[in-house]
């Protein structure tokens, strides 16, 4: 664990370094205030300090006020040494955002025992954080295939149709489903079914890039946002997507399956003014007319699709690599 | 009238624990501070000399703290008090105070020596 130690006074800076060393820490030691802040403030910066009282440019409460306002995630968990034995010094060092104090000169049993008190209320710190995080991933995440869930895609689409109107840059949605998926789960059972489900998504997260958006909307129906994706690549792009998804069966516990996908795709040329909801509309009217060409394929949607339903599909030149 | 004892001076049990019996700390330790406080008091009788409470104070309680740390009660004791008449602004007394602490310093240092231990190289 590291620690800092900032003191100006040579002779307790020595002993503490040493004594701290020993009892097996990695020390820091600087020699003012503002070195010690400096140090704390740095986002991979040692997160347990020991804080002369006195020193010059910035005195210990001054180092604990400036960390505390710090926006760098992590406690750092800080300790004022001081000859000062009043109460309201005590009190003042306390308010200034200190966690403990101890009294010069110190005791090497008692400074180290109130270093592992620091440790462990930075080891709790963490794994509150840890629990925090993996209750916000849960919150977001699909159970089964740890994309994102229906929630966190629909706000996002909402967010990036937004965006892409306001900044004119060209965006694409994607809705793809699993072809004949009812029939992997009704011959196979439902085990084997998510294990199919799994390796689709996986899939398709790793077919796209690191900026694009990509949640599990329904039971076997994924919703992918591609940002900066115009006409011309969408195309292309859905294609890898499908291709990524059929070209290699899946494996499972109950054998290999050759598992495609039919997609819809809406762009952002097409888009208009229109809503979030007549757009999913639209990409979900395109799905549709790829299932009804034998899935296995990619449609594009065009306005009032949806109206038009499976009796028009739009013929796109991507229909060529399908 | 207090009686001047060795331990009053340098109290070496209190100091070895803290040092963990850590001799070569100790003896760095002492090295350390002989390095290092003739300028200590040099800046304090020069603060005494041109009255400026707030150094004497400064330089008064960088020296206690030290003083405490090698567990040196009498020198830490006597700057102690220039710290005091420093915060309080009593220049009345400080040179008086001043020669009591140069001379506890200088008796610890004769009992440091007698330790026999090496400065460090």
């Amino acid at each position: 664990m590291r620690i800092l130690i900032a003191d100006d006074e040579v002779v307790s800076r020595r002993l503490l370094e040493k004594t701290l060393q020993n009892a097996g820490y990695q020390v820091l030691a600087v020699q003012n205030g503002s070195a010690a802040v400096e140090e704390l403030c740095k986002p991979d910066g040692p997160r347990l300090a020991l804080l002369d009282w006195e020193m010059p440019e910035l005195d210990g409460p001054a180092v604990c006020r400036e960390v505390r306002k710090k926006s760098e995630p992590g406690y750092v968990y800080m300790i004022l040494l001081t000859s000062k034995g009043l109460k309201t010094d005590v009190v003042a060092g306390l308010e200034s955002g200190a966690d403990d104090y101890l009294t010069k000169p110190f005791d090497a049993e008692e400074l180290k025992a109130r270093m592992r008190t620091g440790q462990r209320i930075l080891h709790l710190e963490g794994r509150l954080v840890e629990a925090r995080e993996h209750m916000r991933f849960q919150a977001t995440h699909d159970a089964l295939t740890s994309l994102l869930n229906r929630g966190v895609i629909m706000e996002l689409l909402g967010r990036e149709i937004s965006r892409s109107r306001r900044e004119r840059v060209p965006t694409a949605i994607m809705l793809c489903d699993v072809d004949h998926f009812k029939e992997i789960n009704d011959s196979h059972g439902h085990l084997v079914g998510d294990e199919v489900l799994r390796e689709v998504a996986r899939r398709l997260l790793a077919s796209v890039r690191s900026y694009d958006y990509i949640g599990r909307y329904g039971g076997e129906e994924f919703l992918v946002i591609l940002n900066n994706c115009d006409a011309l690549s969408a195309p292309g792009r859905a294609e890898e997507m499908r291709k990524a998804v059929s070209d290699v069966p899946v494996q499972t516990a109950a054998g290999l399956f050759t598992v495609t996908t039919s997609t819809g795709v809406h762009q952002t040329e097409n888009w208009g003014f229109r809503s979030v909801e007549t757009l999913l509309h639209e990409v979900d009217g395109a799905l549709y007319a790829a299932k009804a060409a034998g899935r296995n394929c990619i449609r594009f949607a065009e306005p009032n699709m949806a109206a038009a339903g499976e009796n028009s599909p739009v013929k796109h030149p991507a229909e060529t690599l399908s | 009238m207090s009686t001047t004892t060795s331990s009053s001076i340098l109290n070496i049990t209190d100091l070895m624990q803290r040092v963990d019996d850590d001799r070569e700390l100790l003896a760095e330790l002492f090295f350390i501070f002989k390095t290092v406080f003739p300028a200590h008091l040099e800046r304090l009788s020069d603060a005494i000399a041109r009255n400026e409470s707030r150094q004497v104070e400064t330089e008064s309680h960088a020296l206690k703290g030290m003083l405490l740390n090698l567990s040196a009660p009498r020198a830490a004791a006597a700057a102690g008090a220039l710290e005091r008449m420093g915060r309080d602004r009593q220049s009345d007394g400080m040179e008086q105070a001043f020669a009591e602490l140069r001379a506890e310093i200088e008796a610890l240092v004769s009992q440091i020596n007698e330790y026999a231990i090496n400065p460090l190289p």
